[in-house]
């Protein structure tokens, strides 16, 4: 099978973050490959290592974005393919679809995967957008991927269970990072990652219209979230603090 | 007059509550804007939602009944949604966020060429669509978003909006459809572990979450019997999703579900970043854990530090007498 992962470098959520004039801050040297694409990425090698095909990943993002490429390439990945773009542009998951459609019209491919949702922004819709861009068939929130008759058995945490869902070739699927623990680059992988072919495309080069005006959505400013104020710790003998602090849910706080 | 439609969803049989928070959210902001509330099922059995949906004070309540909505698959739900957003046109499509919304938000907006927002935790209407807050950063942000245009699809967050019964005399309306099953595809072979009757997290007034520190059938005996006296629902951190101790469907944080109850009940979870995103819209957060300085004990109102093999039993003892 002929995987594409679309992978994207994210901020890390643990890195210390600050607002300033409308803008969020963070070191960029923080920043990280989306943990729901190594997911994907991870899948996509083990698919490989039992049943043989391609595992290649693109990415959209600046120069700086490059190192997550070669992160996935020294997963394992055989190539990469570097969606340039200038790094101040204020895309939206519809852009980043519609930039994906663009790259993908004459591509040949069995499957796309991407991670279910960006963990800095918990969009989770450019998955579903680019399949019906390119009128693909697709599953999200997908938690394990295995081979059966030549199409892929997507199983997928729904509303009302795991839905197993076979989903014909080509498809797109997002994935969830309960499908696996990704591995981490071994040093021969970090090694051979350097030797792998990685194309750059301009974003100019790339029929999709996502110019300044063209996007829907924006954000208009942030804001840190009231924090909860600690309450109080209960330390000491067990019976006693269970005790105290059961008797307070019932007396003071009326929640049981 | 331009409509607010609320997509109202339904799992076996129960409308879900977070679709009823949206619908009386929508019903306010049409009273304000001098627009009509709308409501539309889609479902293989509508008649029973009909009843309870009137109290939310929809003018009209559109349903698409056909046996293919049993189960949730994106193409069919698609086909049905497209068709109703073009006899309706409405001005604003909201969902309740679940993971059956998720799963076709972004294709029915690239589809209706529409601005999309996911997991709004408030929204309001604007000259030229919608703005709205989002919780972002594993909820350490709060970013205000903008939606130009026309429709603007959403999904909001439960327990983002109470619920406000309001009266109206509500026209039921059925909208042709009909669906091959040769569209589909794609096969759905089965559905594993469904949840069924079990208390849907999302919803509960009451919530004991294990974790790690819940390491043998002994301490899960004992998060059984918590919830059991506080008729709560469980879930867990991811620690014990992965291990297979917890259905995957009882994660609670940012990959899993976002709870709002009253009581929040954290049993031997350390309180990281990504589990704290689901939880932060509770009441009262209680956290049981033997690490003086676990980060869970930064945002529990009231912390309890010892092990948790100690402090459960008498802790259920207690509340069982306040019970009984
Ligand atoms: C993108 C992403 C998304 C994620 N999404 C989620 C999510 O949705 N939900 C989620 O939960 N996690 C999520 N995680 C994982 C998260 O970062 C943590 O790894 C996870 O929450 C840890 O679970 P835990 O607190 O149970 O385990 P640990 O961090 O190992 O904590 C166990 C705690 O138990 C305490 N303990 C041990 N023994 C006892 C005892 N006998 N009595 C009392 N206390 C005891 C310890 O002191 C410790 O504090 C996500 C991670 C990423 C990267
Ligand atoms: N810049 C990008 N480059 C490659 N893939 C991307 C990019 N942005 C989003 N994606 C894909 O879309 C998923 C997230 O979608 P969203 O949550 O809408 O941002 C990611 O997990 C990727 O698979």
């Amino acid at each position: 099978m002929k995987f594409y992962v679309c992978i994207k470098q994210v901020p890390d959520v643990n890195a210390p973050l600050q607002i300033k004039d409308g803008q969020l801050i963070q070191d960029s040297d923080r920043n990280i490959l989306n943990a729901y694409d190594a997911s994907a990425v991870e899948e996509a090698l083990v698919l490989q290592e039992t049943h043989g095909g391609e595992v290649n990943v693109v990415l959209i993002g600046p120069e700086k974005a490059k190192e997550t490429l070669r992160k996935a390439l020294a997963m394992g990945a055989d190539t990469g393919t570097h969606i340039l773009t200038g790094g101040n542009e204020e895309y939206d998951s519809y852009s980043y679809a519609k930039i994906l459609a663009a790259f993908f019209k004459d591509k040949e491919v069995d499957y796309i995967l991407c991670g279910k949702q960006s963990q800095d922004t918990d969009a989770g819709l450019t998955g579903s957008m680019l399949a019906e861009l390119l009128g693909l068939p697709y599953t999200t929130n997908a938690v394990g991927l295995s081979k059966e008759e030549e199409q892929l058995l997507v199983k997928r945490q729904g509303d009302a269970g795991q839905e197993m869902i076979l989903l014909p070739s080509p498809g797109l699927v997002t994935c969830s990072n309960d499908m696996n623990d990704p591995r981490i680059p071994s040093l021969k992988g970090i090694m051979q990652s350097k030797r792998k072919p990685v194309e750059s495309i301009p974003i100019t080069d790339l029929d999709a219209d996502v110019s300044p005006g063209s996007s829907k959505t924006k954000v208009t400013g942030y804001e840190e979230k009231p924090k909860r104020e600690p309450g109080k710790k209960y330390e000491g003998e067990p019976e006693e603090i269970a005790k105290q602090v059961a008797q307070l849910l019932d007396t003071a706080e009326n929640v049981i | 007059m331009s409509t607010i439609l609320t997509y109202i969803s339904i799992t076996d049989g129960k409308i879900k509550r977070s679709s009823l928070e949206v619908l009386s959210r929508c019903k306010e902001l049409a009273d304000q804007h001098g627009m009509e509330s709308a409501a539309l099922i889609i479902s293989d059995n509508v008649s029973g939602a009909i009843d309870q949906l009137k109290k939310y004070g929809p003018s009209v309540l559109y349903t698409i009944e056909d046996p293919i909505f049993k189960n949730h698959l994106n193409t069919p739900l698609l086909r049905a949604l497209s068709v109703a957003m073009e006899k309706i046109s409405p001005k604003v499509l909201a969902f309740a966020s679940t993971e059956s919304s998720k799963d076709i938000l972004g294709a029915l907006a690239a589809n209706q060429n529409a601005a999309s927002l996911a997991d709004v935790s408030e929204f309001e209407l604007t000259d030229s669509g919608v703005k709205a807050k989002r919780p972002m950063m594993a909820s350490k942000i709060i970013s205000s978003v903008e939606a130009t245009g026309s429709p603007v699809i959403l999904t909001v967050r439960s327990g983002s909006y109470d619920l406000v019964e309001k009266t109206a005399d509500t026209k039921v309306e059925d909208i042709p459809f009909s669906f091959s099953d040769n569209d589909l595809k794609m096969t759905l072979k089965e559905i594993v572990s469904a949840t069924g009757d079990k208390v849907d997290l999302s919803e509960a007034d009451t919530v004991v979450a294990a974790g790690r520190g819940v390491k043998d059938e002994v301490g899960r005996k004992l998060i059984d019997e918590l919830a059991s006296v506080l008729n709560a629902g469980i879930g867990a951190s991811r620690a014990l999703t992965e291990a297979g101790d917890y259905d995957p469907s009882l994660q609670i944080g940012q990959t899993g579900k976002v709870v709002s109850p009253q009581l929040y009940i954290a049993v031997g979870i350390s309180g990281a970043i990504q589990h704290v995103a689901g939880i932060t819209n509770s009441k009262i957060i209680v956290a049981i854990n033997k690490d003086p300085d676990a980060p869970i004990f930064e945002i529990a109102d009231y912390g309890l530090v010892g092990d948790l093999y100690k402090v459960l039993p008498p802790f259920i003892e207690e509340l069982k007498k306040i019970k009984g």
